[in-house]
């Protein structure tokens, strides 16, 4: 029984991992920590999947045990330190699109997105990865107007990262 | 365009660049252990339970405690050390309530007032066990103030009552316990702060940044 709970979360996470690679990606600054936060929040919502009852989707799922876990749980925080060759692999822009000036200015957006407070960081995550406000208040606990309030002043930030 | 729906449109593209992780890779972190802050806390909490406890189990600590039968401090003792129970299994049990309390499914202000509330427990815990400290001691001096048999006690122990006076023997130990109980205080209770301090320190920014959003 317990194996084939495993065998099913295992298959559902790989599938998914992708949303955890985001957030490790988000959350840390060097490939250590990133696999260090990735394991962890592997764990708590192994932990936590006998709870998970199919209500809602599992990425759904995931993204609630995999914020609270980088942004709450997780104990080594290495954030801030300055390793660009690890966020340059990452946020490469393909060859295909090309684009000197949009390359420099994804580049100004990751870099500012990179050195926002960790919950400035969630909403921008959770924005990226078109969740709704609903959502959003709810990962967060926080109300819906003051997410969208929150997101304003984010999108504000980061503009004048862009147009100083 | 938005900058944020620039940025947005390339983030939806990034799967093909980020790292996979084969079945077995992550069949493999299934088996390890978390060592996230809720795990330090129930460690760091065990032992500070645990500690003052075991100390009465060493046999050089019972001895010395021995010292006391038959005075004064013998008849508070046992009152206190009832209380002193009654007291900390209230402790674990509300520890132990609140810890179950704590889920990573709750939303992330609600877990982070979970773990607050749980540590904020251990906190008065650490308060509590300090200040019997406290007490103990201020009996265990005043016990030396008011008791001459006790001083027997003591210098029949020690085996050399000629060298020193009788006076000068009480003084000398009511000093040494009150700088006793002021150094095992300070340092229990800078322990304790420091560990916490360190531990909670990202989670009480976010809480605060979060609580800021709701004014």
């Amino acid at each position: 029984m317990n194996n084939e709970l495993e065998h099913q979360f295992v298959t559902e996470l790989e599938s998914n991992q992708n949303i955890v690679h985001k957030v490790c990606t988000l959350y840390t600054n060097d490939r250590d920590s990133h696999n260090d936060l990735f394991q962890e929040i592997t764990i708590q919502l192994w932990k936590a999947y006998p709870k998970f009852r199919g209500e809602s989707k599992f990425s759904t799922w995931m993204y609630r045990v995999a914020l609270n876990t980088a942004i709450t749980l997780y104990r080594k925080s290495k954030r801030r330190v300055q390793t660009q060759d690890y966020e340059s692999v990452i946020f490469k822009i393909k060859a295909d699109e090309y684009d000197a000036t949009q390359e420099e200015q994804l580049k100004l957006m990751y870099k500012a997105v990179k050195q926002l407070g960790d919950i400035d960081k969630a909403l921008v995550f959770l924005y990226l990865e078109d969740k709704d406000y609903r959502e959003i208040s709810e990962t967060l606990g926080i109300s819906e107007v003051n997410a969208r309030v929150k997101m304003n002043r984010i999108k504000k930030k980061l503009r004048t990262v862009l147009n100083p | 365009m938005d900058e944020l729906d620039l940025l947005k449109k390339d983030w939806q593209k990034k799967g093909d660049q980020l790292p996979k992780l084969t079945y077995n890779d992550i069949h493999k972190m299934t088996w390890k252990k978390s060592s996230s802050i809720v795990k330090w806390i129930l460690i760091i909490s065990i032992l500070e339970i645990a500690l003052p406890n075991l100390l009465y189990l060493i046999p050089s600590f019972r001895q010395s405690m021995s010292i006391y039968e038959n005075t004064i401090v013998d008849k508070y003792f046992l009152g206190m050390t009832v209380i002193y129970y009654l007291v900390i299994f209230y402790f674990i049990y509300q520890f132990y309530r609140r810890y179950k309390e704590i889920s990573v499914l709750d939303s992330a202000k609600g877990l982070m007032r979970k773990i607050i509330r749980t540590r904020r427990t251990v906190k008065y815990y650490v308060i509590f066990s300090l200040s019997t400290i406290l007490v103990f001691i201020a009996i265990v001096i005043i016990g030396i103030y008011l008791n001459d048999s006790f001083m027997d006690n003591f210098t029949e122990m020690a085996g050399d009552s000629n060298s020193v006076s009788p006076e000068k023997l009480k003084t000398t130990l009511m000093v040494s316990m009150a700088i006793l109980g002021v150094v095992m205080i300070a340092f229990f209770g800078g322990v304790y702060f420091l560990l916490y301090g360190l531990l909670l320190r990202k989670l009480k920014k976010n809480y605060k940044e979060l609580r800021k959003l709701e004014v």
